[in-house]
């Protein structure tokens, strides 16, 4: 499906799923650092390469990402992608020092992103089954250091050979003050988006 | 006054398919799962580059990037290189089909299904793979330089890696 074939209606509704989802998971990871986070509008689009550009400049940059497959009424595929200066300024936050560089990272540094990703997804879908009634399960996440480029396309090309949907619920999350980005996709299963929206009555 | 200008690279973006000769260079940046498949004619000098995104098409699907597909790149990328009479001159280079997500429960291996793909339909056109960097965890860049050979793969975390691949490809015997 293709943002083209949802009515600007249905488009709206999704952005605000993706707050109220979102919403719930900022204030967790808030809570858990004591930082405040800041979140942006969501926006609903389709997937594409081109979206690189917004949380990375060039397409080789270093990016930290964990993806994992949620299953239920409304499965897909939950990724957070942080620039590796970014995951930088979680570590510091969160164990009070980060990796220099990618040979200095180690199982706790991956483990902490791991364990962000863990709660940030799960709230992400307490709060919309709270909203849907729905039945959601999420596994445990996958992790990834890589060119933003490679962990993307990864995730395009899994989702075009799952018959995913090419749609994403995206958005970016600040610290004030702060140098730190983090973006968040949802990639649901085809036929799940129905489900979704028959569920909120639209 | 003269003035040396380094040709531009041609990136091969996801799906697409490039074509170069001479001084030309071709690439593909950040491949994951995908497999940059470079076909190369030593009578003709010239490359042609896939970027290959998954092995055949799963249902009905228009086939608007040829490239897109193990299955509809191979042919594409012969038509590319003026489909020669004797394929088997050809020499292939892979690069690419990492599973960058470590630890994934129902893996879907599409980087190694894509490899797996590529060499049974080389093999099957007897085109000889005389260059392969796949597998693994690691996102791979690279550049190929048509009229030397010369091959620059890039990964995070380690120093470029220069292959000079000229005899393989057979450039030695034009290069005199």
């Amino acid at each position: 499906m293709m943002t083209t074939e949802l009515s600007l209606f249905r488009q709206d509704a999704l952005r605000e799923i993706g707050n109220i989802g979102l919403g719930g998971a900022i204030t967790a990871l808030s809570e858990m650092t004591g930082v405040r986070f800041m979140l942006e509008v969501p926006e609903v689009l389709e997937l594409t390469t081109s979206q690189l550009h917004l949380v990375c400049p060039k397409e080789e940059c270093l990016m930290v990402g964990t993806v994992a497959r949620v299953e239920g009424d409304w499965g897909g595929e939950g990724a957070f992608l942080f620039p590796w200066e970014s995951a930088q300024v979680l570590w510091r936050i969160l164990t009070g020092t980060a990796p220099a560089d990618l040979g200095e990272l180690n199982e706790l540094y991956e483990s902490v992103i791991r364990e962000v990703a863990n709660i940030m997804l799960g709230n992400f879908l307490s709060a919309i089954s709270q909203l849907t009634q729905f039945e959601l399960h999420m596994e445990p996440p996958a992790f990834a250091v890589d060119m933003a480029a490679a962990l993307f396309s990864s995730l395009m090309v899994e989702a075009l050979y799952g018959q995913r949907e090419l749609l994403t619920i995206e958005t970016r999350f600040r610290v004030p003050d702060q140098h730190f980005e983090g973006f968040f996709l949802y990639l649901p299963d085809t036929g799940s988006l129905h489900k979704l929206f028959n569920a909120l009555g639209i | 006054m003269l003035r040396v200008v380094k040709a531009e690279v041609l990136f091969a973006g996801m799906g697409e398919i490039k074509t170069a000769r001479g001084d030309g260079i071709l690439g593909c940046i950040g491949l994951g799962s995908c497999v940059g498949a470079l076909i190369y004619d030593p009578a003709t000098g010239t490359a042609a580059l896939a970027h290959v995104m998954l092995p055949e098409p799963n249902g009905t699907e228009l086939i608007d990037m040829p490239g897109k597909y193990a299955t509809t790149a191979l042919p594409a990328l012969l038509e590319a290189l003026g489909s020669p009479l004797v394929p088997s001159r050809l020499k292939a280079l892979l690069i690419g089909g990492a599973e960058v997500f470590q630890n994934r429960q129902n893996a879907l291996r599409i980087g190694t299904r894509n490899v797996e793909k590529l060499h049974s339909l080389l093999q099957a056109r007897r085109i000889p793979v005389v260059f392969e960097d796949t597998g693994g965890q690691a996102g791979r860049s690279f550049e190929f330089e048509v009229a030397t050979g010369r091959l620059t793969l890039r990964t995070v975390g380690s120093a470029p890696q220069t292959h000079d691949l000229s005899y393989l490809l057979g450039l030695l015997a034009k290069a005199g």
